[in-house]
């Protein structure tokens, strides 16, 4: 797969570390509603809703993390989400 | 002499006592290894987060200024015991500490544990909140204890500090500096986070209030998880006094036990010796 068509990902809480490496796509919800981050997505910087689940999907499986609260934040197809905190 | 039967008694209860602050000691030892990995992991989290921070807060003068809004013109300072005993001495170090500094006209007590919370009460002295010390392995969640010091001028907490695990130690910081200390570590990122360029929901100022809190979260939970490895530290130090202490009456009243045992054998040979001699007069004399 080419490299070019993947997110780099790392979900983060303060004391564990969920996810780190490269992803198709990171779904979440936030007070606007679902959104999807695809690789191109416009740089972006969203509170992430209390209580609601994140799906980062990757060429292997989708990996559901359900967390209290967080913030996302997309550059340049590099996503960082800190969670729980 | 007490009787072999009660020093061998004794020595099965002391037997256990010691085994018991064995386990002590090794549940002590693996959770200080639990929580050092932990605050590592909670450094990176933060050097990350305020990377990102710093890129939309990029004038360092406007950085961390969330708190000033609310001010009620007293200080606190938030006390962080155990929630139980058997951790030696450093609560009352630490309740002792903070009496010396307290002045109860111009600032209040927050106490973090239930130890720490008793300790007050024994000496007289009223807080104003209690907390139960947050304790999860995934999520520690401090966010009460932060809405209690928000509308406080000063907010100074005392706990205890692990420096070695031979040596644990009472420090006292401010939650504002301890956060500006930390991002002096972390690197500020070159790159610059602004609105024409980002979208942001709901918005920059929003977004920027909730990651100071998360600092002020972070920077608390590490002082928490400081404080337990210093407890643990604590605990390992006095089940290793007790263990070493039962371990040296196990050999001392084995030692009573095998005295006690030669000495009451002794005293049948004796008497069976007597006996004997006894009976030989006896039979002397009727022959």
């Amino acid at each position: 797969m080419n490299n070019a068509t993947l997110l780099k990902v790392q979900a983060r809480a303060p004391f564990e570390l969920y996810f780190a490496g490269e992803a198709l796509s990171v779904s979440a919800t936030n007070k606007v509603g679902r959104f999807d981050i695809l690789p191109g997505h416009a740089d972006f910087f969203s509170v992430i809703n209390p209580d609601s689940d994140i799906v980062i999907g990757t060429d292997k499986e989708d990996i559901n993390i359900n967390v209290s609260n967080g913030i996302v934040c997309a550059k340049d197809d590099e996503v960082l989400l800190f969670l729980n905190i | 002499m007490r009787r072999p039967n009660a020093i061998q008694k004794d020595t099965e209860e002391i037997t256990t006592v010691r085994d018991l602050t064995g386990v002590f000691e090794s549940l002590a030892t693996t959770q200080i290894a639990k929580v050092k990995s932990k605050v590592e992991m909670s450094k990176e989290f933060f050097n990350l987060l305020w990377g990102k921070y710093s890129q939309i807060r990029f004038d360092p003068d406007s950085r961390l200024t969330g708190r000033q809004t609310v001010d009620n013109g007293r200080n606190v300072f938030v006390m962080i015991s155990a929630e139980a005993g058997l951790s030696g001495d450093i609560d009352q170090r630490l309740v002792e500490t903070v009496l010396s500094d307290y002045n109860p006209k111009t600032t209040d007590i927050i106490v973090l544990g239930s130890h720490g919370a008793q300790q007050l009460l024994q000496r007289g002295i009223t807080y104003k909140r209690y907390f139960r010390v947050p304790e999860s392995d995934r999520y520690i969640d401090v966010s009460p204890v932060i809405t209690a010091i928000q509308p406080y001028h000063q907010a100074k907490v005392y706990y205890e500090e692990y420096v070695s695990l031979g040596v644990q130690g009472i420090k006292t910081i401010d939650l504002i500096q301890t956060i500006q200390a930390m991002s002096e570590e972390a690197s500020d990122s070159e790159d610059i986070i602004s609105e024409k360029d980002t979208i942001f929901e709901p918005s920059l100022e929003e977004i920027a209030g909730i990651m100071e809190t998360a600092m002020m979260s972070l920077a608390f939970s590490q002082v928490i998880l400081e404080s337990g490895l210093a407890q643990e530290a604590s605990r390992f130090n006095a089940m290793s006094v007790s263990k070493d202490r039962a371990t040296e009456l196990v050999r001392l009243y084995n030692m009573e036990y095998h005295r006690a045992k030669r000495s009451e054998n002794d005293r049948r040979m004796r008497e069976v010796i007597i006996s004997l001699k006894r009976k030989r007069r006896v039979n002397s004399y009727v022959k």
